[in-house]
């Protein structure tokens, strides 16, 4: 039973035990996932479009419960936290989401601190970091533009910004090198590794791109239907171990 | 250096100046009802404390010898301060709103009256005035100003009623457009919520950028809408006491330290009620959201 279970799993930073997920429409967007993800790990989601991920991938970044099992971040269950502790833990995740949803009035540069503002911190603690990231991902140039004077590309990367800049414990981009050209996808991925590697950021990156899976020897989960049906891992030569 | 971040709610739009127009418009409103009632009230206190205690004595078919002893009876009555038989010239400028200024038609004979001060706070003294007066053969008619400033009183009495409960259903009425309006605007701006949420923004944090931003509105509309209450106000105050250019029947209205600090609380009061109604709104709205 999942409630018999100890409220804290320190040995995982995300934790999925039994979940499943149905909309108004009583069909069941997921079913049954079990997933553990460790500290510090890097892992791929993949599967074909309306399989799931999306919604997986929300559960995760706790846009919303499961209607089904129990959802734990850095050893604690989400289901017996308050709407304050809720907070707390969301401002240890940074989501790029599909959509990208940036703030239309506000600038790149203030988009990209949002994060920061909301936790309180001060404009003149967080600029240097927030400009640095911004010259980063390319769009030192770009600051003071707003969303909608931006490409899709450099929304994307506005995106990316917003949620590495307050150095999460865990990152979940959806498709986030989905608008960028090969050359900056690439860059995009280094700057997920190097989050990954230097501050142990646990990542999950959901993608169609074959080619971004392949660039790294990481773990790949495949869902379908909204099963988790293959836990499956790319060599280095990109050939399923 | 860069400027000042922007709000991370989007300036109003054009429902806000709708609700600008409308806040304003139950600020002037509660504004002057207040400021008229207390104004009434006050000038109505002061005349009735001055009428108060004072008696009219009107002596029926007495001569001057009669109006001298009944002054000397009354005099010695207790609690009676000072009385006094009223000179022709005073008794010719009482009547003159029955006859006009014109004067008096020739061979009228003047009626003798007697002007009695009595100590305030005491019971009415004219039924015991009356009975002394009868026991030495005068008849007469004694006037207690106090029963009709009493029937003054009530009628002020239920205008401050009335204004009160005025006043309380315009704040009442401006809470619930704010509270409208605030869950109008969270619904409109639900996408930037659901970021700040997202972000790791606490109920809280989200609450307050829109309680600043409905305090704001109120303390503006409050202050235009107070303003035109007190222009409104000097008005009519103006017109009701100066144009005859002397006190008549009815006292004096005048705008007052106290009707400052009402226009002045009146903003203070709407950016309150706006921010506790924004408040109030958005916390309970957020419970259902992410």
């Amino acid at each position: 039973m999942i409630q018999s279970k100890p409220d804290l799993f320190e040995d995982s930073a995300v934790r999925l035990d039994g979940v499943g997920l149905r909309y108004d429409s009583n069909e069941d967007v997921l079913s049954g996932i079990d997933l553990t993800l460790a500290p510090g790990s890097f892992t791929f989601l993949t599967g074909p479009s309306g399989a799931g991920k999306t919604s997986l991938l929300k559960l995760l970044y706790l846009a919303q419960p499961p209607t089904q099992g129990e959802v734990s971040l850095f050893g604690r269950r989400t289901s017996s936290l308050n709407r304050r502790e809720l907070s707390a833990l969301r401002r240890r995740i940074g989501v790029v989401f599909q959509e990208f949803r940036l703030l239309e009035h506000l600038t790149a540069y203030e988009n990209a601190a949002l994060p920061l503002r909301v936790a309180g911190r001060t404009e003149a603690d967080y600029r240097p970091d927030v400009e640095e990231l911004l010259r980063w991902v390319g769009l030192g140039p770009r600051m003071d533009a707003r969303p909608q004077q931006l490409s899709g590309g450099e929304q994307q990367r506005v995106a990316i910004a917003r949620a590495l800049v307050n150095k999460p414990s865990l990152l979940i981009a959806d498709e986030p090198t989905g608008n960028v050209d090969p050359e900056m996808g690439e860059r995009l991925l280094r700057l997920f590794i190097e989050l990954n590697r230097r501050l142990k950021t646990t990542v999950l990156i959901a993608t169609h791109d074959l080619s971004l899976i392949r660039t790294l020897n990481a773990p790949v989960l495949r869902l379908q239907h909204g099963l988790l049906v293959r836990d499956v891992e790319f060599g280095p030569e990109g050939v399923v171990a | 250096m860069r400027s000042s971040p922007t709000p991370l709610l989007p300036q109003g739009d054009a429902r806000e100046a709708a609700l600008f127009f409308v806040v304003c418009a139950l600020c002037f409103l509660a504004a002057l009802a207040a400021v008229t009632a207390r104004s009434s009230y006050d000038a109505a206190r002061g005349w009735t404390a001055q009428v108060e205690g004072e008696m009219t004595v009107r002596l029926r078919g007495a001569d001057r010898r009669a109006a001298d002893e009944a002054r000397d009876v009354i005099s010695t009555a207790p609690g009676v301060i000072s009385a006094r038989v009223l000179t022709s010239d005073e008794v010719i400028e009482l009547l003159e709103p029955s006859f006009g200024s014109g004067g008096l038609p020739a061979g009228l004979p003047l009626p003798l009256i007697l002007a009695v001060e009595a100590e305030p706070d005491r019971e009415s003294l004219a039924p015991d005035l009356q009975r002394r007066l009868t026991e030495i053969g005068i008849d007469s008619v004694v006037e207690a100003h106090e029963d009709w400033a009493g029937d003054v009183d009530r009628a002020l009495s239920i205008v401050r009623i009335v204004a009160l409960s005025t006043v309380l259903l315009l704040v009442a009425t401006a809470v619930a457009v704010i509270a409208f309006a605030t869950h109008a605007a969270l619904l409109a701006r639900k996408d930037i919520v659901d970021v700040l949420h997202l972000s790791g923004a606490t109920d809280r944090f989200i609450s307050r950028l829109f309680e600043r931003r409905f305090w704001v509105l109120g303390l503006q509309a409050g202050s235009v809408g107070a303003l035109f209450a007190l222009a409104a106000s000097a008005l009519a105050m103006s017109l009701a006491s100066g144009q005859s250019g002397r006190d008549g029947l009815l006292p004096r209205l005048s705008l007052d330290v106290m009707d400052l600090l009402i226009l002045i609380a009146t903003p203070v009061a709407a950016a309150i009620a706006a921010r506790l109604a924004a408040r109030t709104t958005v916390m309970r709205a957020l419970k259902g959201s992410i």
